[in-house]
Order: structure tokens, then C-alpha cells, then sequence
């Protein structure tokens, strides 16, 4: 019986770190939003519900929640349709250009989004940039990406696909590598044309890789575009391309808003949540399992 | 019909090809380019002549080496301890059966449902009563463990056969004899795929460092960059992309020298920042 608390030894060392600085802060988000409170001052209110009427009534709260939405629409254009039509050109390629295309396709994946951003700084920029000059040859209008009010979202969401279009594409690419040829075959002496074998057979035997990038591009995609935001317009302009994340930010660390910014993050975290245990739900009953 | 075929998927996969390295290699190329290069020839990426100027302008104006030490210490620090607390947790895990073991399990992989911006008030809040702001410390400590390192080392060591370990215990090995001479040799891919995978991400890390590292001696690189585009009248192009190339070096170079590593360690986990 001596050995007892010896397993709890060797888990103690990774428990302890994230119980502290995950489960206890999560708690005390929620707390946080009931409270009335600058970070600052000695004084706490209670303010029951007040935080999270004043986030459903505020206008700024809409705004990023919209954003939110047009960011993930795009990223989901970019970074799903996107890579799973790459990935799927990947198939149809020799095994030596497989490997070419799987290494240099995936390095973005490993450069962080601050320099991805400083990148497109240029790439964006209205007189020296790489956009303008293009559109510019194909004789289309040229807008000024990151002040405009339309465009802005469009550049920022560009920047975030282009970080982590690897990464979607590589996840994509395994799951059609894993499709059993033999199907595919089947399907070709049954007489089913090319369109209709990825329809009928290679799409739905990836469905659930398919579903889990999608989960992942719209919760992950909201906190990459963070970065571009933060680093290129503050949020601007006029709050045009905030989202949600950087809301919560700028209400906790510019406006010192303390219990409204963890209302909405308490708001976030369930929206996300209820996306993933839909996402689990889906897979359970409807998704083809590929192996 | 079928060449044809072949060949149209060609000029789509070389399109993509082209948009990834066509950014990385135009922010290489203007490093060494002087103003007016990258002014005048703005969509040609090579410097002709080249120049070394705006690597020593940001060598010696811009404290970039203490940048550089920063992120290097926090990141190399940090994968360390990931690592550590992982390897011992799988260990835990995977070689005892004791009350609340799957129950343990799964409340440390929960956390990779939280998302930072939920627990980023009460961390800073915590770090800031401790003094940490702008230390070490307030980098490091709050991410000593990662529940992702702690499954994917919990399912290489299921894959290690029993009759290794067994054999290993017959022959007088204590608990930490077994890690070290068989858990931890027969998992070496896994274990040097996350701590490649840990270094990258905590080398590219922003929001964490963005909250906690303010003071201009503790920026890391990544960080370091907005202070290029900040600048009163404009952008100084040539010394912000030599950072930025000196900030994307590291992690492209591991991930040339252990390219197989890196994607199997992306697929299996997933990657942040």
C-alpha cells in the first residue's frame, strides 16, 4: 500500500500548471464578468447580469460578432475549399511531385502569423505593394486594402489563410490519402465519371476530416486573425475589421472594462463550445468513419 | 486526355507553390536590398547588388540580439518543460492503474478547449500580484504543460510492447529505469516531433508575450516586429523584413531539417500562434 500516491507523482507535474493557469482562470473569468471592476481600483461591484446586458446592447459587440462572421466566412472560402481542391490536385500527381508539393505547401504553416503580417504590410501596401501592382496590370481597381472599410477584412483574412492554408491542406491530404484505392477503382468500372467518383465516393469518406478543419478554421481562425489586427490596423479603421477577440482585448487591456471583457469572453467560449460538441454530435451519427 | 489532365492540376499546384514561397522569398530578398532597390524594383525579390546594411541597422540600433536571446530562451525553456511534465504524465498514465486515471486524463486534455482569450484576464491578473510582469518567468510559467504533449507521448508509449517493459523491470529496473532506457529511446520520433512542434509554436507565440513582455527589454522577435511599422513617417522596410527574416529563420530551418517530423507531429496535434 506504500506505492499508493506514486502514479499521482508523475502527473502531478503537468496537472498542477494546468489546473492553475487554465481551470482556475476559467473560473474566475466567470466570476469576473459578474463584477463591476477596472482591474485597477481596490473595489469590486457585484453587477449581477449588468455586464452581459450592457455586451448584448453595446453596438461594438454586434460589429465584432459580425466581423467574426465575415472573417470566418472568407477563411473557410480560403482555408477549406482551398486546400481540400490543392489537396485533391496533390492526388492526381506522381508520388516525386506529391513530396515536392506536400514540403513547400506546408512551409507557411511554420512562420509565425507576426511576420506573415509585416509581409503583407507590403504585399498590401497602396503604392509599393505586390496586390495593387497586379490589379493594377489587369487594369482593376486598386483599394487602399487596409484603411478601406470593405477591403480590410478581406487582406486580414488573406494573411491568416495564407499562414495556415499548409496546415489545413496537409490535415485534407491525409484524409484523401486514406480513401482505399480499391473504392475508387470499383466506383471507375461501374462506369462513374471522375466528378461523380469524388462526389459519391472520395468526399464522403473524408466528411469527418473535412468536418474537423472546419471546426478548427472557425474557432482557431478567429484567434490567428488577432494578430494582423492587432499589428496592422488596431482594429480600424473606425472598428471595421475588429472581431470578437480583439474586442475583448481592447476592453480589458485599452478600455480597462474588466468585467464587460470577461463577459464576452464567457460569451466566446460558449459559442465555441457549442461548435465543437455540434461538430461531435455530427460525426457520431452522420460522418463515415475512414479507418 | 489523361497528361492533359495531369498537366492542369500542375499549373494549380505550382500556383499554390508560388504563393507560398513567393512572400518568404520577396521578405528574404528585400533584407538585402537597399531603399531604393525596393522602392524602384518593388515586385523583383532579388537584391542586385545586395547589401548587409539593414541587418547591421537592426543589429546595432535595434537591440535585435537581445531579441533574439529572449525568444530563444523562452522558447527553448518552455519546450523543456512540455516535454518533461509530458513524457512523466504519459508515464503516469500508461504505467499504473490507480482511482481517477481516465477521469485525470481527460480533465488535462479539456484544456485544449479553452481558447486563450478566456483565461488571458485572470493569468494576466495572477502574473501581475506575482511581480512577473516583464520577466522570464511571467513567460514561461503559464505554459509549463501542454495537454496536447501529454496524449500524444500517452499514445506512443501504449504502442511500446509490454514485454519490453517487463523484460526491463526483470532485470532490476526502478520506474525511472524503465523511462530511460526503454519508454523514452522506443518513442524518440514522437518526442522529437513535439519538441519541434512546441518550439515553433512558442517561438511564433504573440498574444501571451503581447500581454506580459511590454517593456522594450523583454520584447521577443515576434513582437519586436511592430515596432517597425510604428515608426513616426512610415515604414522602414528593408530593417523590418531582415527581423522578420531573422524571426522566420529558426522555425524554417527546423522544419527543413526534420520535414517528416514536422508534418506527422502538425497532423497529429495542431498548432497555434
Amino acid at each position: 500500500m506504500k506505492g499508493l500516491w506514486r502514479p499521482y507523482l508523475f502527473i502531478l507535474p503537468a496537472l498542477v500548471p494546468l489546473v492553475l493557469f487554465t481551470y482556475l482562470p476559467l473560473w474566475r473569468t466567470l466570476q469576473l464578468s459578474f463584477f463591476d471592476w477596472n482591474m485597477i481600483s481596490p473595489d469590486r461591484k457585484w453587477a449581477g447580469l449588468t455586464n452581459y446586458r450592457s455586451l448584448f446592447e453595446s453596438r461594438e459587440f454586434w460589429m465584432a460578432s459580425w466581423n467574426t462572421v465575415k472573417y470566418t466566412a472568407l477563411l473557410l472560402l480560403l482555408n477549406l475549399a482551398g486546400p481540400l481542391l490543392v489537396a485533391h490536385g496533390v492526388t492526381r500527381v506522381g508520388r516525386r511531385w506529391q513530396a515536392f508539393y506536400k514540403g513547400v505547401i506546408f512551409a507557411p504553416a511554420v512562420v509565425s502569423l507576426a511576420v506573415a503580417s509585416v509581409i503583407f504590410l507590403w504585399i498590401f501596401n497602396p503604392l509599393v505593394g505586390a496586390a495593387n501592382a497586379l490589379l493594377g496590370a489587369l487594369g482593376l481597381p486598386a483599394p487602399n486594402w487596409l484603411s478601406d472599410y470593405t477591403w480590410v477584412i478581406w487582406a486580414l483574412a488573406a494573411i491568416t489563410a495564407w499562414k495556415s492554408f499548409g496546415y489545413n491542406f496537409i490535415v485534407l491530404l491525409a484524409g484523401l490519402l486514406s480513401v482505399p484505392k480499391e473504392l475508387e477503382e470499383a466506383a471507375r468500372v461501374d462506369g462513374s465519371s471522375g466528378f461523380q467518383i469524388t462526389r459519391r465516393v472520395i468526399l464522403p469518406l473524408t466528411s469527418s476530416t473535412i468536418l474537423y478543419v472546419l471546426v478548427s478554421t472557425v474557432v482557431l481562425g478567429s484567434q490567428y486573425v488577432f494578430v494582423p489586427i492587432e499589428m496592422l490596423t488596431g482594429g480600424g479603421p473606425n472598428q471595421a475589421s475588429t472581431n470578437l477577440v480583439h474586442l475583448i482585448y481592447q476592453f480589458a487591456f485599452s478600455f480597462f472594462k474588466t468585467g464587460y471583457a470577461a463577459a464576452a469572453s464567457v460569451v466566446t467560449f460558449l459559442g465555441f463550445l457549442a461548435l465543437i460538441f455540434l461538430q461531435a454530435r455530427v460525426m457520431e451519427r452522420r460522418v463515415y468513419y475512414e479507418n | 486526355m489523361k497528361t492533359s489532365g495531369k498537366s492542369a492540376w500542375h499549373v494549380l499546384l505550382l500556383g499554390a507553390v508560388f504563393m507560398s514561397l513567393f512572400p518568404l522569398v520577396w521578405m528574404s530578398g528585400a533584407a538585402l536590398k537597399t531603399p531604393n532597390q525596393i522602392f524602384a524594383e518593388f515586385l523583383n525579390p532579388v537584391p542586385k547588388p545586395f547589401t548587409l546594411e539593414n541587418l547591421s541597422y537592426v543589429w546595432n540600433r535595434i537591440p535585435v540580439l537581445r531579441y533574439f536571446l529572449n525568444s530563444l530562451v523562452v522558447a527553448a525553456t518552455v519546450t523543456v518543460a512540455q516535454v518533461s511534465t509530458s513524457l512523466l504524465a504519459a508515464y503516469g498514465f500508461t504505467q499504473f492503474r490507480f482511482p481517477g486515471r481516465d477521469f485525470l486524463f481527460y480533465f488535462a486534455l479539456a484544456t485544449v478547449l479553452v481558447p486563450v482569450q478566456v483565461t488571458m484576464l485572470p493569468n494576466y491578473l495572477l502574473v501581475a500580484d506575482l511581480g512577473w510582469l516583464n520577466t522570464y518567468q511571467g513567460l514561461i510559467v503559464p505554459q509549463l504543460a501542454n495537454a496536447f504533449g501529454i496524449f500524444l507521448l500517452r499514445q506512443a508509449f501504449r504502442s511500446v510492447p509490454a514485454s519490453l517493459i517487463e523484460a526491463a523491470r526483470v532485470d532490476g529496473a526502478g520506474h525511472w529505469g524503465v523511462l530511460r532506457r526503454v519508454l523514452i529511446p522506443s518513442t524518440r520520433p514522437a518526442i522529437v516531433a513535439l519538441s519541434i512542434l512546441v518550439f515553433i509554436n512558442v517561438w511564433n507565440e504573440y498574444f501571451w508575450p503581447l500581454l506580459v513582455g511590454n517593456d522594450p527589454r523583454m520584447l521577443t522577435l515576434p513582437l519586436a516586429l511592430q515596432t517597425f511599422s510604428n515608426l513616426e513617417g512610415g515604414t522602414s522596410w528593408g530593417p523590418m523584413m531582415a527581423a522578420a527574416s531573422l524571426t522566420a529563420l529558426p522555425p524554417l530551418v527546423a522544419y527543413l531539417l526534420a520535414q517528416r517530423h514536422v508534418v506527422e507531429s502538425f497532423l497529429s496535434t495542431g498548432l497555434k500562434g
